[in-house]
């Protein structure tokens, strides 16, 4: 059974329709992205998961529960980061964890938690005090405190610098390792193609499309690319020969090969017999970003 | 709005206890928390010890300063902590999105507004009674002449002005909003309650204006000034009329 299931989820705030029509389903232990730029109805979606609004069309389910009518056992269940979330400025990290797991009926074990986030060094200290970072792994902690079996994560790395958005990939990695099934919310192509399972492309209001990274890169376009430069005299008809291989060009001493299908084991292959050796060896294929153009037909909005 | 459904979820009473002690340590780390607490005290201790303040004076009917002002300055404190306390911790949990993050767990937006309430309502009666004590055993001021209706006034000013508070509460988007509400309540009481010139030494028409103020009453209850029956109406009246505003304007996010 799905872990989380939306059918035709429809929301609008008077005349502005915030979710068009909305359908995907979440299987238990993955990571499940829900990825499209600001202003797609990702975080209406989220919103209607957690049961904090209504929605307007179709039916969201989270572990068989519905968010509007049997809040009190989703609560139990479900851990949830919000975007645009916060904490009084003068709770201490241990005095927020605690306070969060007296709310739940089986909370997780605080210092362990504490552990696990990196946080024990900073449980004496005040919300305001901590770093980007740090706000972010309390808020995971957080959302982790009440041992739910399914979390949700809003936008979780934006505004972290480069090492702080890695640091928490890791850590939501972790989660997902116990078993949680994560919902990840986020306008990072690369946060989506690192860390999930599969992915819903939505874009206003509208899935556009839903499967795993690598599939949805894959739809954006067969094409292939290799540079190279080889240790020894390599002939454009040598390359050409080769079925896989659709177009050779020169940049200089750089070979620049584009095709299709296994592309690079083609020429690996050609360049091992005559015992060539590829320096500075470049594989570029169709990313997350490339499939969102070719879907939408626009490009995501960072 | 029909978007923010509101709050239904059950709090353990586990939850409700630490968030009622979290709420208290919150509140004591606050710099405001000094006024709160120490400047009533201070200023009863200050008065006190003034020999002219000591000594009976007819323009008081007879009544010594400090006699006077042991009920406003145990006023100051309930005051203190209704109009701008809780308000404007109220308004910067909407601010800072507080009341959001809770909102997602199984405590509700009203159990930390419960929890404020309960955490203010007992601050205010130990602020209260150290300032009475103080007079009575430091100053040897007389209890009220009637002393079950002086605490009746008590604690139903302390729910008028939680009250007026919460209506501050409900509405103010950021804590300088609700400070920019509350403190004009706050000194308007401050003025009835006799805090800048003692109540006694004003005109008889603005000295009638002023028990219809919330802690006017109280004052009046205490000093036994005009029909009882009416402070505690006032009161009374104060505390349904804010209830009610609070309720139909409250807003969590």
């Amino acid at each position: 059974m799905a872990v989380i299931e939306v059918e035709r989820l429809h929301k609008r705030y008077g005349d502005e329709v915030a979710v068009d029509d909305v359908s995907f389903e979440v299987e238990p232990g993955e990571i499940f992205g829900v990825l499209g730029p600001n202003g797609a109805g990702k975080t209406t979606t989220v919103e209607c998961l957690a049961g904090l609004r209504t929605p307007d069309g179709g039916r969201v389910r989270v572990l068989g529960l519905d968010p509007t009518r049997e809040r009190d056992a989703l609560r139990q269940v479900l851990g949830v980061q919000l975007q645009h979330s916060g904490l009084p400025d003068r709770l201490r990290v241990r005095e927020a964890l605690d306070l969060y797991a007296s709310f739940y009926r089986q909370p997780a074990d605080v210092p362990a938690l504490l552990d696990r986030l990196g946080l024990t060094e900073k449980a004496g200290t005040a919300y305001k005090k901590l770093s980007g970072g740090q706000q972010q792994r309390l808020a995971i902690a957080l959302a982790m405190v009440g041992s739910p079996r399914v979390v949700v994560l809003d936008e979780l790395t934006t505004g972290l610098d480069p090492h702080a958005r890695r640091a928490t990939w890791e850590l939501v990695e972790q989660v997902r390792a116990t078993g949680v099934t994560v919902l990840l919310v986020t306008h990072f192509m690369e946060e989506a193609e690192r860390l999930c399972d599969r992915v819903a492309l939505i874009d206003a209001g509208r899935v556009v499309a839903v499967d795993t990274p690598a599939a949805l890169a894959a739809r954006a376009g067969q094409q292939q690319r290799l540079r190279f430069r080889p240790s020894a005299p390599l002939t454009d008809e040598e390359l050409r020969a080769l079925p896989e291989v659709t177009a050779v060009t020169r940049h200089g001493s750089l070979v620049e090969v584009t095709g299709t299908g296994n592309l690079v084991h083609a020429v690996t292959s050609l360049l091992a017999r005559r015992q060539i050796i590829a320096g500075d060896l470049r594989v570029e294929q169709a990313s997350l970003d490339d499939a969102f153009v070719t879907l939408t037909g626009h490009a995501a909005d960072h | 709005m029909t978007t923010t459904a509101l709050p239904s979820v059950r709090m353990t009473r586990k939850g409700f206890t630490t968030l009622t002690s979290v709420q208290a340590r919150l509140l004591l780390r606050e710099p405001a928390a000094l006024a709160w607490l120490a400047v009533p005290v201070v200023v009863v201790l200050v008065l006190g010890s003034i020999p002219g303040f000591r000594t009976p004076q007819a323009a008081l009917g007879g009544q010594r300063v400090i006699d006077v002002y042991v009920p406003t300055c145990a006023a100051m404190v309930p005051l203190f902590l209704a109009l701008t306390a809780l308000p404007a911790t109220f308004a910067s949990y909407r601010e800072k999105a507080v009341l959001r993050r809770l909102s997602v767990s199984p405590v509700p937006a009203a159990g930390v507004l419960g929890a404020l309430v309960t955490v203010i309502a007992a601050m205010a009666a130990a602020g209260v009674v150290a300032v009475v004590a103080i007079g009575a055993l430091v100053f040897d001021v007389k209890a009220p002449a009637h002393p079950a209706a002086a605490l009746a006034g008590f604690v139903l000013g302390g729910a008028a002005v939680l009250a007026l508070g919460l209506v501050v509460a409900a509405r103010a988007r950021t804590a300088g909003a609700a400070s920019g509400l509350g403190v004009p309540l706050m000194v308007l009481n401050f003025f009835a309650a006799g805090l800048y010139v003692p109540v006694a030494e004003l005109p008889q028409s603005l000295q009638r204006v002023c028990e219809f103020v919330p802690f006017g009453a109280v004052t009046a209850i205490w000093s036994g000034h005009g029909p009882l029956w009416q402070h505690l109406l006032v009161l009374a009246g104060w505390t349904v009329a804010g209830g009610l505003a609070a309720v139909r304007f409250f807003r969590w996010e």
